[in-house]
Parts: C-alpha cells; structure tokens; sequence
C-alpha cells in the first residue's frame, strides 16, 4: 500500500499543527507540508506534488475556492482537494466543488472520519459522504439556474451505458454498488467511469455527479 | 315589539352621548403645531365678533323685543359669551345658545315694529358661528342632530309665533345654520385625515427604525457567532489532537479531553442552528457569510476600494499595536467600513485620514474626511452605517462620536476597550 501523502493549507497555525499530528497518526497517511494560505498552497502542490490537499475555504488573501480552481485546472493534474470548512454546506462549499474540489469536510469532524476521508479523496472510487454530497449539489446546482447549453451538448457524446452509469454516479453510488447494479463486472463500471470523465473533460465522480445535476440529466429528487 | 323600544333606548343614548357627555376632539395632532396652538390668537377676533354681536343683540332683545333691558343685557351676554366658550366647549355652548333663542322668541310678546323671527339678527350669527364650531370638533352624527335640533326649535317658535308683527327669518337662517355646519365639518374631515396620516407616517418611520435596529443587531449577532464557532471548531480540533501529544496518555485524561471535544461538537451543532436562522433572516448573508471575518489587518482591502471611488486615504498607526479579541478587530474594521463608506457616499473627492491608535486600554479608530469638493448625490437608505457604529460600540463597552468637522468635513472616533466590560470580578475573592 503506497502512502498517501498530504497537504494541509489552513491560515490558522493551530488548526494546521493540529491535522498534522492526527494525520500522521494514522497509518498509510504523510503530511508532507502545511500552507498558510491560498497562494502558499498553490506553491506547495507545485513544489512537493501531494495526493490530497486539505484546503480550508476562508482564507486570507487567495481563498480556498480559488486555489482549488488553480490546483485542479491545469490538464494532468491528479492532486485531489479536500475542502474544510468550519460551519456548514453552504453555496460556497457547492462552489469549492465547481471549483475542483473533490470532497468537503467539517473542521470539527473526528480523526477517524478525517482519514477516511482522504483515503475515499485518494481513491477516487466513491464519492465522500454520498447522501450528503448528492443533496448539496442537487439543491445548489437548482439554484445556479437553467442547463448550461454548452455542457448539455456534450453528455449527447455519451453512449446510453455511460449516460446510465452517470446518473447513477451522480445519485452516490460507489462502482461495486453500480456494477451491483448493472449487473455487470466492477471492473467495467471502471472502465466507464474514466471513459465519461475523458469524454465530459472531468477530472473525478464528484465533478461528475456536479455535472449530471447541472445538466439537468439527474433530476434532484423530492425539491 | 321589543325592538322599538330597545331602537328608541339605543338612540335616546346616542343622542345623550352625543349631546352632552361627549367630549370633542382635540383637532390637531399633539406633536403638530395645529388649530388649537393658534386659539388664543383666533379667540382675539372672535372675542371683538362677540362684543360687537352683543350690542346688537342687546339692542335687539331689549327695545325690538321689548323684553327690557336688564334681561335683553342677559340674554346677549349670555350669547356672545357662549360663542367664545364655544370654542373650548361647543356642546355646552351650543345648548346655551339655542336655550336663549327659544326663550327669547317665546318671551316676545308685542314688537314695536316688524322684527326678524325667531333669530334676532345677532342671534342668527351667534348661532352659525357656534354651530360652525360644533361642527369642526364633534364628529357628524353630532352635529347633524345639533343642527336639526336648533332648527327645530325655531320652527317651534314660528309655529307658536305672538301675535305681533314680525317677519319670519327661518328661510334665510336655516340655509346659513347647514352652510355652516357643512363648512365645520369639512375642515374636521380634513384635519382628521391629516391627523390620521401624520399618525400612519410616524408608526412607519418608528416600523422602519426599529428594523433597521434590528437588522444591524441581526448582522452583528451573525458575525459574532461566526467568530466563536470558528474558536469551537479550533478547540475540537485540539482536544482531539492533546492525547497525541503524551506518551501513553492516561485513561482519565482520555477521558477528559474526549469530553472537551464532545462538548465543542455540540456547542458547534447548536451556533450552526442560530447562524442558520440569524443568516434566514439576513438579505445581505449571501453576500457576506464566506469571506473570514476581517481583522485591522485587512484595512488596505478598504483602501483599494475608496481610492478607486477617487478619494484619497492616508493611514497612520501610533502606539504598540497589540493583539485584539476577535470581537474588537472585527468592530474596528467594520467602524472604519462604515465610515469609508459614507465618506465615499457623502464627500466624492474629499480627502480621508484613518487613524489608529493603539494603547494599553484598547484601541482607538478616527476616520475623518475633508468636505467634498463637489455636491454629493443623493444616496437613499444612508443611516445603516452610523447606527451600525453605535450599536457596535455600545457592545463592546467602548465610545463612540460623529460629527462635522469645522472645515465642514466628517469626523467619526471610536475607542473600543481592549477587554469587554465583563462582569466585576471580586477582588476580595483572591484574597484568604
């Protein structure tokens, strides 16, 4: 099991310090570096080439919304971000997720819940917090109005299976479940899953799952 | 059959309301300069009117009655007193009036030429002018029946007239009695309705203060509890992160800080349910709630803005700067937001100083502008911003002063006390 080498980017000392240690407590997790704002860590994931950055949201100078749209644009990039945030699942968390983000956490969440979120970040293979993700994007991505016509032509590049497994990528359900599902071999749900991201131009399940709501190929069920 | 009665009692008692325990309405509005500050300058006219109306009255009941003249003397004075009293109490006044005509109609018993009948012609105009002022201050049923009434008793004594030549002055009198009291009631409806809306403006204008009160205490609220979840969240972070810190932590230490996390997370739960509401309730929130609340440090983000509305600011710093308590710094920013913000709005062009003073005390904030160097646009919803100050500094216990400058600029100064006006601590209580 390779390590899962970590950047944490926070302004506050004490919080930064403070995921160090619970990190590097957990086996197959390294905190390689600290960042002390949205700038600093842009620099960092240059410099040391981390796996998963943990990025506060508020941020002096550069925030964390912008520096996660200047991590994860660059085509290649495979760092993953992991937004932090100290109150709630607000549009600013949705727009962190526009912005790249792959997954969002509450600062007050436990050490447990802390690594295994950035092992389901690294991984990439599910969703983090399915239930809660899928109903933050459903209920923002209503609010950021009509299906951008741009991004509704291209899910017309997908073959029906792909448009299938979107959907069901976007309703929060991890590849064993959608194989599961399909009754197909996991294996081939991989196999889908990266030729829609390659299609769409997108670079993990969770800018997927932003995609299929805002195209309107996922209704938000219940709002 | 009981109804008629009953419809009888109801307007017997009305009429009785009506006319004599009823008390008329003040006309103008208390807070208003109005009709009534201007009575003692109208009693002066009316007072000339009622002496001249006495002579002839006087002169009317004591020869062209015939009624002598201690009791034609009584019978005028009685008029043209009731006519000023009129003024402050109409009812009484108007009852007056219409008793002295009737008895001075019923009491004519030979003339010595063709004299007006029933009103004298003093009579007639202390009548209109007391029925005009009925009219102007009992509402209209009132003075409708005042009217019929005083009618009525003319055409009484017409109808039971002496006999004596005389001319009958009903059809002249009657006409100017309504004119009259049409005339009164108009101007009562107006002033009514003037009243009514001066009323409905100052029940609005109380509405809208209180609410922008409540919106800045809103604002404020939200900000304040943003700041301390922030420490909650930092201190759930650490409690988690102390038993990392030891070799082999004992289990009571464990204990304890597990304890301390867990009451962080719930507090944490609970401020997220009031900034939920404080935020419901705050049009500006999507605006606001995802920058970091802002410290002293962050005042050259300000800057940047009021350069570019094309004035010029100059910042200076005395003293030690010293760490602030979040609550502090983020007043001060705002004091200093709020009073940029007006410079901007209020004195286009006008050159501004902010001034920070640190001291052992606390911290002191001076923003002044120069005045304008052109006229500044009108700008509508101003007066956030100095309630907003106030309302900030009054929490923190500090001092705060607006006003205008002798060079006809802005100065607004704030001290805000580096430790919050806690409760008083015993100093007794250190001491064995």
């Amino acid at each position: 099991m390779t390590t899962i080498r970590v950047l944490i980017a926070d302004d506050q000392m004490m919080v930064r310090q403070g995921f160090t240690v619970l990190l590097n407590a957990e086996p197959g997790i390294e905190v390689v570096g600290q960042a002390v704002d949205g700038l600093d860590a842009v620099a960092k994931v240059a410099e040391l080439d981390p796996d998963v950055v943990l990025m506060d949201i508020r941020m002096p100078g550069l925030g964390g919304i912008e520096a996660t749209r200047l991590i994860t644009e660059p085509a290649g990039a495979t760092v993953k971000v992991l937004v932090l945030t100290t109150f709630d699942l607000d549009e600013y968390v949705y727009e962190a997720l526009r912005a790249g983000a792959s997954g969002f956490l509450l600062k007050d969440a436990s050490a447990a819940e802390l690594a295994q979120a950035v092992r389901v970040v690294a991984d990439g293979d599910a969703l983090l917090a399915p239930n809660i993700t899928k109903r933050l994007i459903a209920e923002f991505s209503r609010m950021s109005g009509a299906p951008r016509a741009p991004l509704k032509e291209r899910v017309g590049d997908l073959t029906e299976r792909e448009t299938e497994v979107l959907s069901l990528i976007a309703q929060g359900l991890s590849n064993a479940e959608i194989a599961k599902r399909l009754v197909v071999a996991e294996q081939t749900v991989k196999t889908h899953v990266s030729r829609i991201l390659l299609k769409l131009g997108l670079r993990d399940r969770t800018q997927a799952a932003v995609f299929a709501y805002e195209t309107g190929l996922v209704r938000p069920a219940g709002y | 059959m009981t109804k008629w009665p009953k419809g009888i009692r109801a307007a017997a008692r009305a009429l009785r309301e009506d006319l004599w325990t009823a008390a008329p309405d003040p006309l103008s509005h208390p807070r208003r300069p109005g009709w009534l500050e201007w009575r003692p300058a109208l009693a002066v006219p009316l007072v000339l009117a009622a002496g001249m109306l006495m002579i002839l009255n006087t002169n009317d009941y004591a020869f062209d009655y015939q009624l002598g003249t201690d009791f034609g003397l009584l019978l005028a004075g009685v008029q043209s007193v009731a006519l000023v009293v009129a003024m402050y109490r109409p009812i009484p006044a108007w009852w007056a009036t219409t008793l002295v005509t009737f008895v001075a109609a019923r009491s004519l018993t030979d003339s010595r030429f063709p004299t007006p009948f029933p009103w004298t012609a003093g009579g007639l105009g202390v009548q209109a002018g007391v029925l005009f002022l009925v009219a102007l201050r009992v509402r209209l049923r009132a003075s409708v029946t005042v009217l019929v009434i005083s009618s009525l008793s003319g055409l009484v004594c017409l109808m039971h007239a002496p006999q004596t030549s005389y001319y009958q002055n009903a059809d002249v009198a009657i006409p100017v009695f309504v004119a009259a009291t049409a005339i009164g009631a108009a101007l009562r409806g107006r002033a009514v309705a003037r009243t009514r809306l001066v009323e409905q403006e100052e029940l609005t204008a109380e509405e809208r203060a209180r609410r922008t009160l409540l919106e800045e205490r809103n604002r404020i609220a939200r900000e304040l509890h943003d700041v301390v979840a922030h420490h909650m969240s930092v201190i759930s972070i650490q409690a988690q992160v102390a038993p990392h810190l030891v070799e082999n932590p004992s289990e009571e230490l464990k204990e304890n800080l597990a304890g301390i996390r867990e009451n962080a997370v719930e507090a944490l739960t609970e401020l997220r349910q009031v900034l939920g509401v404080l935020r419901s309730e705050d049009p500006l929130s999507g605006t606001v709630r995802h920058a970091p609340q802002p410290t002293l440090d962050r005042l050259d983000d300000l800057f940047g803005n009021v350069r570019g509305a094309g004035l010029t600011v100059t910042r200076r710093t005395s003293g030690e700067p010293l760490p602030l308590s979040p609550g502090v710094e983020l007043s001060a920013f705002r004091i200093v937001q709020e009073a940029l913000s007006n410079a901007i709005r209020h004195a286009p062009g006008a050159e501004v100083r902010v001034e920070i003073g640190y001291r052992p005390a606390g911290v002191t904030v001076r923003i002044t502008n120069t005045a304008p160097d052109r006229p500044a646009p009108a700008s509508p919803g101003a007066g956030h911003g100095l309630l907003g100050m106030r309302e900030r500094t009054a929490m923190l216990g500090g001092e705060l002063a607006t006003g205008p400058t002798p060079d006809g600029g802005w100065e607004v100064t704030a001290l805000l006390p580096a430790q919050p006006p806690a409760a008083p601590t015993d100093p007794a209580e250190d001491t064995p």
